[in-house]
């Protein structure tokens, strides 16, 4: 069956205003961090225009800021700037070549924002200070309001200019609009504060100034925060007030509905695999119902079949499907061709999206290395047709495989375990963690498609090497546990990999170690407290699980933990570990970093969650192998986070 | 002064003083090339009497990249040309920093693995890097000379190679991070950097500059290089590369950066480890001292009775570009101080801040033209209101300019929140920047009139006879968020920190205390301290989840949890305080809604503040507005916008 008969809802075309879209997949507004000097670049139109080659129905290009008091990131675009107009046509262009139709999302984050860049006071309706940022804002004059206003005039002028099929209003996670909007944050006497009335008058003139400037042929859209879970904030019953305004105006195309405030909830902005997927659709729901505008539903959705039901069930009539679209960018296309199983879905691991750019680094995708290098040539291979021989199917090897194949190599992989997958297999084994594993999942499509051959339970050395003489040997052996010298000799102090491979099996009391700040120690943590341990973490780190912050998991973790009685002890180490006589229990003796002071834990068993060590012993024993030439990637070079596995897998298969 | 004096340094080159402007990130890069904007700031510190520039540390090979901006020296041969010219043209030299970070980089640019003499993990990043081979040695040590040729082919004097904090060579030389078995671990640990130092001496000749950045003490990682071993192992290196001077600094895995600790830390640390190193050297190799030298007095004491032959004074030539030329000219008092805040210039941080100070906002951004009123010949009268560090910058450079200019300050003092930091634990230095601009501003003739309260008829005086109002009023206390039920004691920080100690003890009753920081900076923490001393069983009650989130270098924040440690000072994370009721706190867990109380006579609250803005009188002719009073913020913020205020006195009448 064809995807149009497969999703009936997803494949039907609409009017969006003036425009009609071909089906009702949107590839939403983000921040990818791939401006440069303020402006759009080659790397943004490529990357869109990839998007529109894939099938989606709508791209809105990433926000720009309305005025030079507004520059919350580096990054961030100047909209204001006219340099932008000349960018926005190599942008708008390529999208259209595409057949697609492209809107530019314009915004003034207002208080959300930092001094950092414009060296500027910031500007917010009333001097309330955002929980993230923490800087307090002026309140706005008159002038300034007015100043603003004509700022979005002269913006959506230039996204006119550029080409754009319209504009879309970010009135919502992060904007001053929403801060207008929303009695937390306005406490304003004049006519722009109090009344829902007055408070919703700053967007009703943007909105009257933007449709002035576009005049009635462009798209305008609205995106709303429909509820921002924040004390004294706007509510979904305000929110749909808000849309009944715009719909009355007569000049708003759609509405986005989504929810959260991005600085004070972030995991609600990009939820993470921890939170379920259509986590947002209430408020679409209830917006549809409350207004005959289009409404685009948003929050995690990640494969087609969820999507159209969304559709089907009248929660929304477009869907927001970002990181699947910057995971694979065929998501629609895909869909379309009836092989949705082919779709490389999203993980929401939020690793090299929403981490990278949090943290001002390039948007990238820990599954798809050629995200924001699309504007680059695709590496071709210098000789095709070697036979490559991969040792290892964790995601190192997968990705060698698949981009060798792809470059035209023949390509096999051994794998000793029964398993591909390697460490990301255990890592999907945690609580909320399994679409980790959908990351095998789809190295594995790609490497049956393309005629790759995996075997299992066939480890790699020297004599085999010898005998099959490939002419190319790439080792991916990854990494093993590195035992703690205060570990040694006690057969109950366990490394993570030992309890979720179920080598062993804690019970009672258990002290987990966490030396690496990420899932590791959190997630045995779950695992060993949903089974009935008595759990308690400790690092060295201010922070247990110091970098959940960065892919937005570090909240959850905590409202987990606290659920299932998990305790945290941060700047403290291990000193050592020993064993009473008489119980065999293990005595843990604990240093408190800052002085120094030592305490005493008794437990039954200490999970270590530790930087690993190289498997290298393949690489090292062949690597000046006279005729097989032998190369390395991922955890056996340096054990790191897998979005280094899947970037070295491809940089190595895609240059043999 | 021994500090103005030349010194002619082995290799022949003579450096015009001893005052030293070392290596550090400053984020001006454009990519990974040195910018213009890195010529105008070092161009500022040479033409302002500083002998030796030492150029920002550029990656000597592309496997390292261990922030943005890192200069990478492969593409630093326009910059260091331009920049040798513009501090060749001001008398100075001009040295290139050159490195490599090896573990202690990130893979989040490169997106490569680290290289590192074993594979041994950055307790903070935790990243786990791989062991470099030999061939990859030998690549690494021909990658530092081809670097120092590349600095002394474009007019650079010599180079300066770094073995400091965060430096793949210090890697090498620590058995903390060296545990190889083959010819460059063990008892070889100084052949990697042997080999480097001397390839780089042959690459630059014997006529140019090599200096030594050397790690003479690991703090927290035992096993370390420390004060006794480093002095063998300087007399080693210097040998090796007929190297001119060493740098004597610290750092190691778990500080990298407590060679620039903020004001909490003395300066002086390094004093007796560079005591150590001065006497193994032979006379001819210099040894530079380094370690929050702010004072010139310090300086000279080191120069004279100390070790000393050279002197890095980085941060105060930060705060002050002028220093050198201000002790030349026979005007000490005239330098502006580093307060060793470590707010500005700290700038290892992904968002990529451009170095800068909140004394001096210019500093960083010298390739702009300075917003600096011009001297006026029709003579404005201005009045001030407040003498904090806004209105006491907007009213020194208004009266630079020649403006006729009043302060009026409310309180017995100036200063204002500059004061009121500096009377917390550990922030003293604060009040020299207050110090210093009364100074500079009496020294101009400004007539500072405090205990005065102004008032809208002193406005409307001034306003009426032609003459220019800038309000500093500054902030009050912000509505603390949350409801105070009668019988709740609830301070504000900084209505507290203005009192007199003794006036301190008097107000606060004795028994619990509680501190509630929703920023997470360095003013709750010391508040907490404060009180702590005075006393009293204090909780410190934060939204995040660790304590002084926003405390500038991770260093700097573990030794704030050191010394809250120390005062046992509990901490409760996570928290927003939900109401104040007669000795208890109620309080609510920010993620989970957990409820809870914590006890306490009374509550200090540290929140965020409003403008006091009662006589504002929106946008006029005649009228602007300067620092909190605009939006309570920072000194950087205040002092930035009390200059753009005075610049603006001269284009309201044009």
């Amino acid at each position: 069956m064809t995807g149009t008969g497969r999703f009936p809802h997803l494949f039907r075309p609409m009017r969006l205003g003036p425009i009609t879209l071909a089906n009702r997949i949107v590839f939403g507004a983000h921040p990818t961090g791939y401006a440069e000097d303020g402006l759009p670049t080659e790397r943004h139109a490529a990357y869109y225009a990839a998007r529109a080659r894939g099938g989606a129905g709508l791209i809105i290009a990433e926000e720009q800021s309305v005025h030079p008091s507004d520059r919350p990131r580096e990054r961030t675009i100047r909209g204001f700037d006219p340099a932008v107009v000349a960018r926005h046509r190599k942008v708008t262009e390529a999208v259209h070549r595409e057949g697609v139709p492209i809107l530019a999302q314009i915004n003034h984050n207002g208080g959300q924002s930092t001094s950092l860049y414009s060296r500027r006071p910031l500007w917010a309706p009333s001097p309330v200070a955002d929980p993230a940022f923490r800087e307090v804002p002026k309140a706005l004059e008159r002038q300034e309001i007015s100043e603003i206003i004509d700022g979005y005039g002269l913006v959506a002028g230039h996204c006119v200019e550029g080409g754009f099929d319209g504009v879309e209003l970010q009135c919502a996670h992060s904007s001053i609009v929403r801060a207008f909007l929303s009695p937390a944050t306005n406490r304003r006497g004049d006519r722009y504060g109090g009344s829902p009335a007055n408070r919703t008058r700053l967007l009703s003139e943007i909105i009257s100034e933007v449709r002035r400037r576009i005049g009635p042929d462009l798209v305008l859209g609205v995106r709303l925060c429909c509820d921002e879970l924040v004390d004294g904030g706007t509510t979904l019953e305000d929110a749909i007030a808000v849309a009944r305004v715009l719909e009355a105006s007569g000049k708003v195309d759609y509405v986005g509905a989504s929810i959260g405030v991005s600085t004070a909830a972030p995991h609600l902005d990009g939820a993470s695999m921890h939170i379920p997927p259509g986590y947002a659709l209430f408020v679409a729901n209830a917006l549809r119902r409350a207004v005959d505008l289009p409404v685009i539903g948003a929050g995690r959705f990640k494969d087609p079949v969820q999507a159209d039901r969304a559709l089907a069930d009248g929660h929304c009539d477009l869907v927001d499907v970002v990181r699947g679209q910057i995971a694979d960018p065929d998501f629609a296309a895909k869909a379309r061709a009836g092989a949705p199983e082919a779709v490389r879905v999203c993980l929401s691991c939020n690793q090299d999206c929403v981490g990278r750019v949090r943290a001002n680094r390039r948007l990238g995708c820990v599954e798809n290395p050629r995200v924001g290098r699309e504007f680059l040539p695709a590496l071709s291979s210098r000789r095709a047709g070697r036979d490559v021989l991969v040792a290892g199917a964790g995601p190192a090897g997968l990705q060698t495989a698949l981009a060798a194949a792809r470059a035209g190599h023949r390509v096999r992989v051994y794998e000793a375990e029964r398993a591909a997958g390697g460490q990301v297999l255990l890592a999907a084994s945690t609580p909320g963690r399994a679409e980790f594993g959908v990351l095998v999942r789809n190295q594995l499509t790609e490497c049956r498609r393309l005629g790759v051959r995996v075997e299992y339970g066939r480890p790699v050395d020297a004599e085999l090497v010898r005998r099959e003489a490939p002419e190319v040997l790439v080792v991916a052996t990854g990494a093993r546990p590195r035992r703690p010298a205060w570990g040694r000799g006690r057969e109950r102090v366990v490394d993570v990999r030992d309890v979720l491979s179920g080598r062993v099996r804690p019970s009672g009391s258990v002290l987990l170690v966490d030396e690496v700040g990420f899932h590791q120690a959190t997630g045995t943590a779950e695992l060993l407290a949903d089974r009935g341990c008595v759990v308690e973490v400790v690092t060295s780190a201010m922070v247990v699980g110091q970098d959940l912050a960065t892919t937005l998991d570090l909240e959850n973790w905590c409202v987990r933990a606290t659920a299932k009685g998990i305790g945290e002890t941060c700047d403290h180490e291990v000193v050592r570990v020993g064993e009473c006589a008489r119980t065999g229990r293990l005595e843990v003796e604990l240093a408190y970093l800052p002085t120094g002071e030592t305490s005493g834990r008794t437990v039954d068993w200490v999970v270590c969650a530790l930087p690993q060590a190289p498997l290298d012993g393949l690489y090292r024993a062949l690597r000046r192998h006279p005729s097989v030439q032998t190369l390395r990637v991922g955890d056996c070079v340096a054990p790191r986070r897998v979005d280094m596995a899947v970037i070295e897998g491809e940089r190595i298969g895609t240059s043999l | 002064m021994q500090l103005l004096s030349p010194l002619r340094l082995a290799c022949g080159v003579t450096s015009p003083n001893r005052l030293v402007f070392g290596p550090h990130v400053t984020n001006l890069g454009h990519g990974r090339a040195l910018s213009e904007r890195h010529t105008a700031y070092y161009r500022r510190r040479a033409c302002g009497g500083s002998g030796i520039i030492v150029t920002e540390t550029a990656s000597v090979h592309d496997s390292d990249w261990p922030y943005e901006r890192a200069p990478l020296a492969a593409r630093c041969a326009p910059g260091w040309a331009a920049i040798a010219r513009a501090c060749h043209d001001e008398g100075g030299l001009a040295l290139a920093g050159l490195g490599h970070t090896g573990l202690q980089g990130t893979d989040a640019y490169g997106r490569t693995a680290l290289w590192a003499p074993s594979d041994v993990a950055d307790p903070l990043s935790r990243e786990v890097p791989r062991e470099m081979d030999t061939p990859e040695i030998a690549e690494i040590v021909a990658a530092f000379a081809n670097a120092a040729r590349l600095a002394v082919r474009s007019g650079m004097d010599g180079v300066e190679v770094d073995a400091g904090g965060r430096a793949l060579i210090r890697q090498f030389l620590s058995a903390v991070t060296n545990l190889r078995a083959d010819g460059y671990g063990g008892a070889q640990r100084t052949r990697f950097a042997r080999e480097v130092l001397g390839a780089v001496r042959r690459a630059v000749g014997r006529g140019a500059v090599v200096g030594l950045r050397l790690c003479c003490d690991e703090p927290g990682t035992p096993g370390g290089i420390t004060p006794e071993t480093a002095p063998a192992i300087a007399a080693e290196l210097a040998a090796a590369g007929a190297v001119d001077y060493v740098v004597v600094v610290r750092g190691s895995l778990r500080a990298p950066d407590v060679s620039r600790p903020d004001g909490h830390v003395p300066p002086g640390f390094n004093d007796a480890a560079a005591r150590r190193v001065r006497a193994a050297l032979p006379s001819s190799v210099a040894v530079c001292a380094q370690g929050s030298i702010v004072d010139p007095r310090h300086a000279e004491e080191l120069l004279t009775e100390g070790p000393a032959a050279l002197v890095e004074m980085t941060r105060a030539q930060i705060a002050d570009a002028r220093l050198g030329a201000k002790l030349a000219a026979g005007t000490p008092e005239r330098v502006r101080p580093c307060v060793l805040c470590n707010q500005a210039c700290q700038v290892r941080d992904p968002r990529n801040p451009p170095v800068s100070c909140i004394g001096d906002p210019y500093s960083g951004h010298e390739s702009h033209p300075p917003v600096v009123p011009a001297p006026v010949d029709d003579p404005v009268e201005v009045l001030v209101i407040g003498a904090g560090p806004a209105g006491l910058e907007t009213a020194r450079n208004a009266a630079k300019a020649g403006h006729r200019v009043r302060v009026v300050e409310q309180r017995e003092r100036t200063g204002g929140m500059l004061r009121v930091l500096a009377a917390g634990a550990g922030l003293g230095r604060l009040a020299l920047l207050a110090d210093w601009l009364t100074a500079e501003c009496e020294r101009l003739g400004v007539r500072i009139e405090t205990g005065v309260r102004a008032g809208a008829a002193d406005i409307d005086a001034r306003l009426a006879t032609g003459g220019v109002v800038v309000l500093c009023a500054g902030g009050r206390m912000g509505e603390p968020g949350y409801p105070i039920e009668e019988g709740a004691v609830v301070h504000d920080v900084a209505e507290l920190l203005s009192l007199p100690e003794e006036e301190l003890r008097r107000r606060l009753p004795a028994g619990p205390a509680t501190v509630h920081d929703p920023f997470g900076g360095v003013s709750g923490v010391s508040v907490a301290e404060t009180l702590a001393a005075l006393g009293h069983e204090v909780t410190l009650v934060t939204p995040d989840h660790l304590v002084g989130a926003r405390i500038a270098t991770p260093d700097d924040r573990a030794r704030a949890l050191a010394r809250l440690a120390r005062a046992r000072v509990g901490v409760v994370k996570r928290c927003a305080v939900r109401g104040a009721a007669e000795g208890v706190l109620r309080i609510e867990h920010v993620h989970t809604g957990e409820t809870g109380e914590v006890k306490g006579g009374f509550v200090v609250e540290c929140g965020f503040r409003l403008p006091d803005d009662g006589l504002w009188r929106g946008e006029r002719l005649g009228m602007d507005r300067a620092g909190d009073v605009v939006a309570p913020r920072g000194v950087y913020e205040a002092i930035l916008e009390g200059r753009r205020a005075a610049a603006g006195i001269e284009e309201m009448y044009r």
